[in-house]
């Protein structure tokens, strides 16, 4: 199955995948709080996160999450449509947000548009 | 509407109302946005003469019609008022995210009018504006202006998608050297600017918003812009040196042509080992960090290893090197990280603060002025105290005072304003203009002060990326000066950033604007808007006082030529090729724009 595979230390935070997204799903409109990958960021660092669906289940068995020195809160980079954080759900709609991979066979618009390699389409 | 949000926010500090406005669209077609909008509503609204501290200046922030689209570095806002440190137009580019923000925030342009009672920031937070009381935040750096604001909204959802531009504790003193800090470091290169955001007791802005933009064709922008990262890929300056190091890189080139100057502009050649890019690597652990929408990220992050210094920092751009570093005598990457840190944490313009640092260790030097009346030990070379004086100018206490007035005011203090380089009351950018003889025009004429960002020869002369020129030659430099700095206007008016031009042609840019904005541009038609945003902005500084006789550069450049390295012997040819400059432009010989240009242009009275 295609997975998009994310490599965070080579994000650069510079959102180019978050105006792809939208633009390839809202047609001629650019805005990064309708798309369907986000950047998430932590002081001096950068984790892109794709949208996927929201189960109750993720959230019983939250940890932290500890990267170098630092310790995070895992709801920040939790890829689930969820209703306590306002990411990856239209806000005009209320309808959450998955990616799709830009349709069959996949061609992802971030992907694309990421030149730092942080984002790869990998066949797995 | 296509690129542009078309809306406007004016806020009057003094009673604290604000308007919302619609964009003019006439204007944005002669203006397109950005630098050129903003300088011209600038220059409608306000006197030329007016004091820039008083509340009658005005301050713009202006994103382009293209920042936020996704189109590639669309992400610079511009800040423009009148400066405090020169007396002209300021107009200089941020950075960072802060721009593609305020599109999203609902709004291409803010002003800002008067002058708040106390201190405040403006909060343009998903469609409320606001004024949030700032006493809380006065006297802090600008990092923990932003980490106290984004704690007190409460909501770390809501932090985490803010941004803010702030001012430090220069700003709020009223430092000539001041500038505006945003994302956190990142400085706005504008000297004075701070000041006039203090004097309006106004200590930072911060945006977010849920705004969607319009692009004209989807399909076609997105097929250019995968067209325009593949050149990017393939040119090697873009691809690799500044993906790799940021501008950093140029100051082993302008090492080895001679151009990086040392010991306010009297040397080129630095008994240094240590100053390329292998020592850049090994002094900080290198991590990029993109603008909006670029695909460069020139920007780099490091952990400064200094052991009076424990934090996150910024490693030092070509300017810091240059101006913090080397033009005074110091070449330890880890000071200068340093410095260049302490400068966006107190929001100093790093450009000034070394001038001015820089012109103070050679009056020391001359003995106009002795260490024990400074009453710190400034001499070239001594980091330490430079990094102690950073600190102190920007708190502005006791004799400190003196040490921060600009170089200009400080080496006309003493008598010696021949000491002073710069060029309108601003310090010069690391580029000795006889070892470059096209930057020397453009520093002598540029409208906002001897700063590389707003005409870009070195792209061909130094790095020969579109030309092969020599930097020493004159002929043909004129009309390189003036197409650079049109092209300058240009690309700040649309809110790209000018580093994609390392691997671009201006002509490359073209279809995205078209198919971003829905327009009919050929590339000569931008460049005529380029003409007459530099023609605004002449006619503007020449109200307020400036002439023919400012179009020049310090005499030493003159009648002093470079003593050593590979430049040696070489002096300023500026004074040659200024009449060929003015008559490209079609100005007067007294560098006064004619009548028919003003009329080819559109700007005639
Ligand atoms: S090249 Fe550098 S300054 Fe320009 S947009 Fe990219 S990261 Fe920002």
């Amino acid at each position: 199955m295609p997975r998009i595979k994310i490599d965070h230390t080579k994000c650069t935070g510079c959102r180019h995948c978050e105006a792809a997204c939208s633009l390839n799903h809202v047609a001629n409109t650019v805005n990064p709080r309708r798309a369907r990958i986000r950047v998430m960021r932590d002081g001096n660092r950068y984790y892109p996160v794709i949208a996927g669906p929201f189960v109750d289940a993720a959230c019983t068995s939250k940890q932290f999450i500890v990267i170098g020195d630092q310790t995070y809160d895992m709801c920040a980079f939790c890829r689930a449509s969820c209703p306590q954080k306002p990411y990856f759900i239209e806000a005009e709609t209320g309808i959450p947000l998955k990616c799709d991979f830009c349709g069959i066979p996949p061609s992802p618009s971030c992907v694309r548009w990421c030149n730092t390699g942080a984002l790869e389409l990998v066949e797995d | 509407m296509n690129g542009w949000i078309g809306r406007c926010l004016r806020v009057n500090l003094t009673d604290g109302k604000h308007q919302i406005e619609k964009l003019d669209t006439d204007l944005l077609e002669l203006y397109l946005g950005g630098r050129g909008l903003g300088v011209k509503v600038f220059t409608d609204e306000v006197d030329p003469n007016v004091d820039p501290l008083s509340p009658e200046n005005k301050l713009i922030f202006c994103s382009g019609p293209l920042v936020g689209t996704g189109a590639i570095t669309g992400a610079s806002c511009n800040v423009i008022t009148k400066s405090s440190l020169s007396g002209g137009l300021a107009c200089a580019k941020m950075r960072g995210h802060f721009g593609a923000e305020l599109k999203f925030a609902g709004f291409d342009m803010v002003i800002i009018e008067g002058q708040s009672e106390l201190p405040v920031i403006l909060s343009i937070i998903d469609d409320k504006v606001k004024l949030v009381p700032g006493l809380e935040y006065w006297g802090r750096s600008t990092a923990e202006t932003e980490e106290l604001f984004k704690k007190n909204l409460g909501d770390q959802w809501m932090a985490r998608e803010t941004y803010l531009v702030s001012i430090g504790p220069a700003g709020e003193k009223l430092l000539p050297l001041a500038n505006l800090v945003n994302d956190r470091f990142l400085s706005v290169g504008g000297a004075g600017i701070g000041a006039v955001m203090g004097s309006k007791n106004l200590k930072a802005v911060a945006v977010k918003g849920q705004h969607s933009l319009q692009v004209a064709d989807g399909s076609r922008f997105v097929q250019v812009i995968n067209t325009l990262i593949n050149k990017l890929n393939s040119a090697p300056l873009t691809s690799q040196s500044m993906s790799q190091w940021g501008t950093t890189f140029l100051v082993g080139l302008c090492y080895q042509k001679g151009i990086l100057p040392r010991n306010n502009f009297r040397s080129t050649s630095q008994p240094l080992k240590n100053i390329g890019t292998e020592a850049l690597n090994s002094a900080f652990a290198l991590r990029g960090r993109g603008c909006f929408a670029c695909p460069i990220a020139c920007i780099k992050k490091a952990d400064v290893k200094y052991s009076a210094f424990e934090g996150k920092g910024m490693v030092p751009t070509y300017l810091a090197i240059g101006t913090l570093g080397f033009n005074c005598g110091i070449s330890d990457l880890s000071a200068i990280g340093m410095m260049s840190m302490l400068c966006g944490e107190m929001g100093l313009d790093p450009v000034a603060t070394g001038g001015n640092f820089a012109t103070l260790m050679e009056l020391v030097e001359k003995k106009a002025v002795t260490p024990e009346e400074l009453k710190i030990d400034i001499s070239f070379g001594n980091a330490d105290s430079m990094i102690e004086a950073i600190r102190l100018i920007s708190t502005k206490k006791g004799y400190a005072k003196r040490l921060g007035q600009g170089g200009m005011a400080i080496s006309e203090s003493f008598n010696m304003p021949e000491i002073f380089m710069g060029v309108k009351g601003l310090s010069l950018a690391p580029f000795d203009p006889r070892a470059i003889q096209g930057m020397g025009l453009h520093f002598a004429t540029c409208n906002y002060g001897p700063h590389h960002l707003y005409g870009y020869t070195f792209i061909d002369e130094l790095l020969n990326v579109h030309e092969n020129l020599d930097p020493l030659e004159t002929q043909g430099k004129a009309s390189l000066v003036k197409r650079y700095q049109d092209t300058s206007a240009v690309v700040d008016s649309l809110g790209l950033c000018n580093w994609p031009l390392m691997g671009l042609k201006f002509n490359n840019y073209v279809p995205m604007v078209n198919s971003c904005l829905g327009t009919n541009y050929k590339a000569d038609d931008l460049l005529s808007i380029g003409e007459r945003i530099w023609n605004i902005e002449r006619i503007f500084n020449m109200k307020a006082g400036f002439n023919m006789g400012h179009d020049t550069l310090p005499e030493r450049f003159f009648k002093e030529p470079i003593p050593d390295g590979p430049a040696e012997g070489q002096i300023s040819h500026v004074k040659e090729m200024l009449p060929e400059y003015y008559q490209l432009r079609g100005w007067s010989e007294q560098g006064e724009p004619l009548q028919e240009k003003l009329q080819a242009l559109g700007l005639e009275e």
